[in-house]
């Protein structure tokens, strides 16, 4: 990988709260097994994470949409909205074995690379630390889905937004109007009631 | 119920999250499920609270109980722990973190629980432990996923219908002012929501 993306996937580990200096090889070993970084555009689908792929994908540059089936409605809805330097995965393939219920679309384009799962479990005989940054790093996908869900259990539509501006604003300088009511969880119409308030 | 029935239960409820191989295993299992102690909650007593300084890994052999997050000082109903799940801090046991949630009994309960301290024991010399912990990281990010589907519903009726998915004994369980705040919606809206389900 080139070396400003190498910084930016050692960044990434050396931030998580388990990190210490004597995991350095580990995240060493980690950062060298990452594949060539690729590029999508605006809007494609990321293909590479069709079943059954088991990999670890870092988000190097650019926004993804994390989306789902909505049973409750036709169509496929927004789940996350995932910023740079991040983790994502198939948890179902990853977790259960089981066939993918997400996928994810380029908001804008997109640079990303992979670590395959299965030099992981080899990395994980010679390195055993590594399972530390492997929890760590769920961890804190697990404690930004603990506080979006503080935000959509706010009955006002008006203190869902103030939430994202505050608390992720750089996905809200980045979504639009569309893909934040459904981040937020409520209708467009709502959306721009609160919008007409907040610019009264 | 007889106390080896109970740790019948909890190494059932293990085998669950652990993919159990040889019959080395399955005796590791049993007799980690021995160093459990189980005790009765009366409605009303916490698991733990904000002031709890060591974790405990518990297994709910009986009864409900609800955890709440804390923000802005207004205690917010996160989840629900009933029979044969696994409760405990993640801040205490994951995050290495004062809890920033409680947990309350909501229906009378008896509750297996083993301290961190000898759980940690057992995560670090045991190959099974690291397992453990992986697969109850894994289970928790799949339960905030699912409540973040429900609350991602932008109609009181959806909402409702994707709680009631997850915990079928939900309208049971938990007062109606509670499951309103649960829900992110107002009590009326819930009252409505529910009579249209009453209606078919």
């Amino acid at each position: 990988m080139a070396k400003a993306l190498d910084k930016l996937v050692f960044d990434f580990f050396r931030g998580l709260p388990t990190y210490t200096s004597d995991m350095e090889e580990t995240v060493q070993s980690i950062v060298q097994s990452f594949d060539a970084p690729i590029t999508k555009p605006k809007g494609s689908i990321i293909t590479e994470l069709s079943p059954p792929n088991k990999d670890f994908w870092f988000l190097c540059e650019g926004y993804l949409k994390e989306i789902y089936k909505n049973p409750f409605h036709n169509q496929d809805s927004l789940f996350n909205f995932i910023p740079p330097s991040s983790i994502f995965v198939n948890e179902d393939s990853l977790f259960y074995n089981q066939r993918p219920q997400h996928y994810y679309k380029a908001y804008t384009d997109v640079r990303i690379t992979s670590f395959s799962n299965e030099r992981f479990q080899e990395l994980k005989k010679k390195f055993p630390a590594i399972i530390k940054l492997y929890l760590s790093g769920t961890a804190e996908i697990q404690k930004n889905r603990r506080s979006r869900l503080l935000m959509l259990r706010m009955p006002n539509t008006i203190d869902r937004i103030e939430w994202v501006q505050s608390q992720r604003e750089d996905l809200y300088n980045k979504m639009d109007r569309v893909t934040l009511a459904q981040y937020i969880g409520v209708s467009r119409a709502s959306l721009y009631r609160a919008f007409d308030k907040l610019e009264e | 119920m007889s106390k080896d029935k109970d740790y019948e239960f909890i190494q059932e409820g293990l085998s669950l999250h652990i993919n159990v191989g040889s019959s080395d295993e399955q005796d590791a299992l049993r007799q980690l499920s021995r160093r459990f102690t189980i005790r009765t909650y009366k409605e009303g007593e916490e698991l733990w609270n904000l002031t709890t300084s060591s974790g405990q890994l518990h297994f709910i052999l009986s009864g409900a109980f609800a955890e709440y997050l804390i923000d802005a000082r207004i205690a917010h109903l996160l989840r629900f722990y009933p029979k044969n799940r696994f409760a405990y801090s993640e801040d205490l046991i994951l995050y290495s973190s004062k809890p920033k949630t409680y947990s309350k009994c909501l229906v009378e309960a008896r509750v297996a629980s083993i301290p961190a301290g000898t759980l940690a024991e057992y995560l670090m010399n045991e190959q099974l432990g690291s397992r453990l912990l992986t697969s109850l990281i894994e289970l928790s990010m799949t339960e905030y996923r699912n409540t973040t589907y429900e609350m991602l519903q932008t109609s009181g009726i959806h909402r409702i219908s994707a709680a009631l998915e997850q915990f079928p004994d939900v309208l049971d369980l938990i007062p109606r002012k509670e499951l309103a705040d649960y829900l992110g919606i107002s009590r009326a809206s819930l009252f409505r929501s529910l009579k249209q389900i009453d209606n078919g």
